[in-house]
């Protein structure tokens, strides 16, 4: 280990929240706290906070609490102590510094990977109360300053990353035409109507990880698939707005990815390897407007690739030779119980796969999921020294062998990246897409 | 002096004699027990039988002991000679003749405003 | 000692009854309309099947990934639960006092067994005691109201077992006895102890979502 978790007593300083907790007056905290607890939250909140039993069997499900030699302040109930719970006692009455350290805790000290869930007897969804303080102080406007803005982003541009309309067009024709230096003839189809499969991807891919949308071309095309991508605002099913508790913008992009799609006539929404945008697309979006499940089927990249190689769609030629470990992220694991096919398509192209312990539905976060990487770089320390655990669940599959992490979620990657340099694990980190891509037979 | 051991011997033998069989005859009853419960759940009841009925100025022992017939309670008969289980039967199952007992005791106190009702009153260990 | 014994035995009994009966369907009827209004989703996404087999899944022993953590308190805490419920119901002094009343009697335990029981429980909400006290991450959510929450429901069992064996003011004990099983029952709707009427909905909506919607486990 590189070094022991020592940074997270340091003051953090951020400006969203300083400047935030600065315009605060104890009337429009309490105001704001209790039209939020009145107006948004019922039955589950009341019956959650009334027979939760402070029984602490939910700590080791945190990696935070485990990686902070059990320090309670981080177990799961602990941080609903310092938020929640603290603001129904006092109805409402806290002050600014209150706000602020509650932002704090629910924003960059939880990941909403809902792995305690699972943890309590009773069923408690403990994400869910946390998100319920993010709510509460995103309508305090005291929202951690780098995620604020990608949520601004969301609401000027639709997307996370401030990319232009025509920019992102660009970007499609650019990777069309670096792809066809490999494959002359292949296509990145705009806006085909009818098309079978309408691709999405999150503002991160165009912006810095374009190489991914060329991959995908190369798998659409060599499976022959028809697909296509919008040329307007919707492309981009990532959402920002959902961690920061701006639900009605969350709403508002979603519907937008909806109306694309279907103004596309597609038959199915198959999106890129990230958690988070599946959790907003498939199970917190659709609500939000009023779905029961997406309008529209959806499916995540794990779930494509998975059918595209049991079909026979795609062949392998060689496969991956280092030794590799599966990194279940949490919202295609306890978010849609992905696990078997992730091991599926691994188990199709890699000549070795080394469990990491625990793993499946029970696999520890990547502690940069939930929003808490797009708090910036002011909490970097905070989800590195925050998640020790997962160094040493690393480390234990490396001792086995395992040379290369497969994370098939954008947000997982960026944790995973620093936790390896970090703790000095040295280990590749992959998509599952770039290993397809890598050791597919591939058209002339 | 032969005859006068003799003598202190059988009077010694007969205050013994006396002694055990007043304590044990009817008339002297220090707890209630009946050998239609088999295994106990608690010491039967402390019950001093003359004490009771002499405070309680019980002098009908029919008001315990009573007889029925055809659902009626026969006036002059009484059934101090036998146990309540031999009408009260058990079958197996004791909740019924304990409850008998204790409706017996317990609801007579209750109705006199007399005497003991809690469990560990009666049920002394 | 008839009138205060007739007292809490009587009329008291009835208010306690009245009261943790009424008020868990009170707190059941308040909630489902409170769900109705504020937290509709709870219908649409309630599952039966997924309900039925995530309550299954947690209320037996070992079947989840935190309980097999846990084995002691795994242990205890089972045998906790299944003592707190069947020691009062079929308690051979109890049985006997709802015969008397309403005729009416079912199988029981015998004395020896409800004896060992009643240690069970005692002994299992000293262990949640020592758990609170020492354990740092169960200190860190203590408050004063789980101590006395711990005492309502111990303190039945504490001064059954006392008048039981007739210790020293056992008379009085036993009213208290009474008494302590009332206010246990009165919290149950209206303190934490209302996880006994709630759990079985708060694990089944986890197990719908997690069931149906998200197609993984919840143990």
């Amino acid at each position: 280990m590189a070094e022991p978790a020592v940074n997270t007593t340091k003051q953090i300083t951020d400006e969203g929240l300083v400047k935030g907790a600065s315009k605060l007056t104890p009337e429009k905290i309490e105001q704001v706290i209790n039209s939020v607890i009145k107006a948004e939250t019922g039955a589950r909140l009341k019956t959650y906070v009334d027979i939760c039993v402070h029984c602490g069997l939910c700590s080791e499900a945190c990696h935070f609490y485990l990686s902070h030699d059990n320090d309670p302040k981080f177990s799961p109930a602990g941080k609903v102590k310092q938020t929640i719970w603290e603001i129904l006692n006092k109805k409402g009455k806290v002050d600014a510094e209150f706000i602020k350290r509650a932002s704090e805790i629910a924003s960059t000290e939880c990941n909403l990977c809902r792995r305690c869930a699972m943890y309590c007897p009773f069923g408690i969804d403990i994400a869910y109360l946390l998100i319920t303080m993010r709510r509460i102080c995103h309508k305090l406007g005291v929202t951690p300053q780098y995620i604020q803005d990608t949520a601004h982003s969301h609401s000027a541009t639709m997307n996370q990353m401030w990319v232009k309309d025509d920019e992102w067009i660009d970007c499609l024709m650019w990777q069309e035409d670096e792809a066809r230096g490999e494959i002359p003839n292949i296509r990145i189809p705009i806006e085909k109507e009818g098309a079978e499969i309408y691709y999405s991807v999150i503002g991160p891919e165009p912006k810095f990880r374009a190489q991914l949308i060329y991959q995908a071309a190369v798998i659409m095309h060599a499976a022959g698939v028809d697909w296509t991508m919008p040329a307007t605002p919707g492309w981009d099913n990532s959402d920002m707005c959902m961690f920061t508790g701006d639900f009605e913008m969350m709403a508002r992009l979603k519907k937008v990815h909806y109306e694309s799609a279907s103004r596309l006539k597609v038959k199915k929404i198959v999106m890129g390897e990230c958690g988070h945008a599946f959790r907003s697309v498939y199970d917190v979006g659709n609500r939000a407007l009023g779905w029961k499940m997406p309008p529209i089927p959806m499916v995540h990249a794990i779930e494509f690739y998975y059918e595209l190689i049991k079909d026979g769609k795609i062949k392998i030629a060689k496969k991956y030779q280092k030794p590799v470990t599966f990194h279940d992220p949490c919202n295609t694991v306890r978010g849609r119980g992905l696990h078997e096919m992730g091991r599926f398509v691994t188990n199709a192209t890699c000549e070795k796969l080394i469990e990491m312990h625990p793993n499946r539905e029970h696999n520890y976060c990547c502690s940069a999921g939930g929003g808490v990487i797009n708090c910036g770089p002011p909490y970097k320390m905070t989800r590195v020294d925050g998640n020790r655990i997962k160094a040493e669940q690393l480390f234990a599959a490396k001792a086995k062998g395992a040379k290369t992490i497969i994370a098939p979620c954008h947000n997982c990657h960026g944790g995973l990246e620093d936790i390896v340099h970090h703790y000095g694990l040295d280990m590749d980190i992959k998509f599952l897409g770039d290993i397809i891509y890598e050791t597919m037979e591939k058209p002339e | 002096m032969k005859k006068k051991i003799w003598t202190l011997c059988s009077v010694f033998v007969a205050a013994v004699a006396v002694i055990v069989v007043t304590a044990y005859s009817q008339e002297n009853v220090k707890s209630v027990q009946d050998s239609a419960f088999k295994t106990k759940m608690r010491p039967g009841a402390v019950f001093l039988h003359d004490e009771h009925n002499k405070k309680a100025e019980i002098d009908d022992c029919g008001t315990c002991h009573h007889v029925y017939k055809d659902g009626f309670k026969v006036e002059d008969e009484t059934s101090e000679d036998r146990e309540c289980s031999e009408c009260h039967k058990i079958d197996g199952d004791p909740v019924p003749l304990v409850t008998k007992y204790h409706l017996r005791c317990k609801g007579c106190h209750e109705e006199k405003k007399a005497g003991p009702i809690m469990c560990s009153e009666c049920h002394v260990r | 000692m008839h009138d205060i014994y007739n007292f809490v035995s009587g009329p008291l009994v009835w208010v306690s009854f009245v009261l943790f009966i009424g008020g868990c369907i009170y707190r059941l009827i308040s909630m489902a309309a409170l769900a109705k209004k504020k937290d509709p989703v709870v219908y649409d996404y309630m599952n039966l099947r997924y309900a039925l087999r995530s309550i299954f899944h947690w209320i037996i022993p070992f079947r989840s990934e935190n309980m097999k953590r846990h084995p002691v308190f795994t242990i205890v805490t089972f045998a906790f639960h299944i003592c707190l419920i069947l020691v009062p119901l079929f308690l051979f002094a109890h049985i006997i006092l709802i015969k008397e009343s309403w005729n009416i009697s079912w199988w029981f335990l015998s004395d020896s067994t409800a004896d060992v029981m009643t240690l069970i429980v005692v002994g299992s909400c000293i262990y949640f005691l020592v758990r609170r006290i020492v354990q740092p991450e169960v200190k860190f959510l203590t408050s004063p109201s789980d101590y006395l929450i711990l005492a309502i429901v111990a303190a039945p069992f504490i001064t059954g077992f006392w008048t039981y064996h007739q210790f020293a003011g056992h008379k009085v004990m036993g009213i208290i006895h009474i008494l302590s099983g009332e206010i246990m029952l009165v919290a149950i709707p209206f303190t934490r102890l209302s996880h006994m009427i709630f759990f079985a909905f708060t694990r089944g909506y986890m197990g719908s979502e997690f069931g149906a919607i998200r197609h993984v486990k919840d143990w």
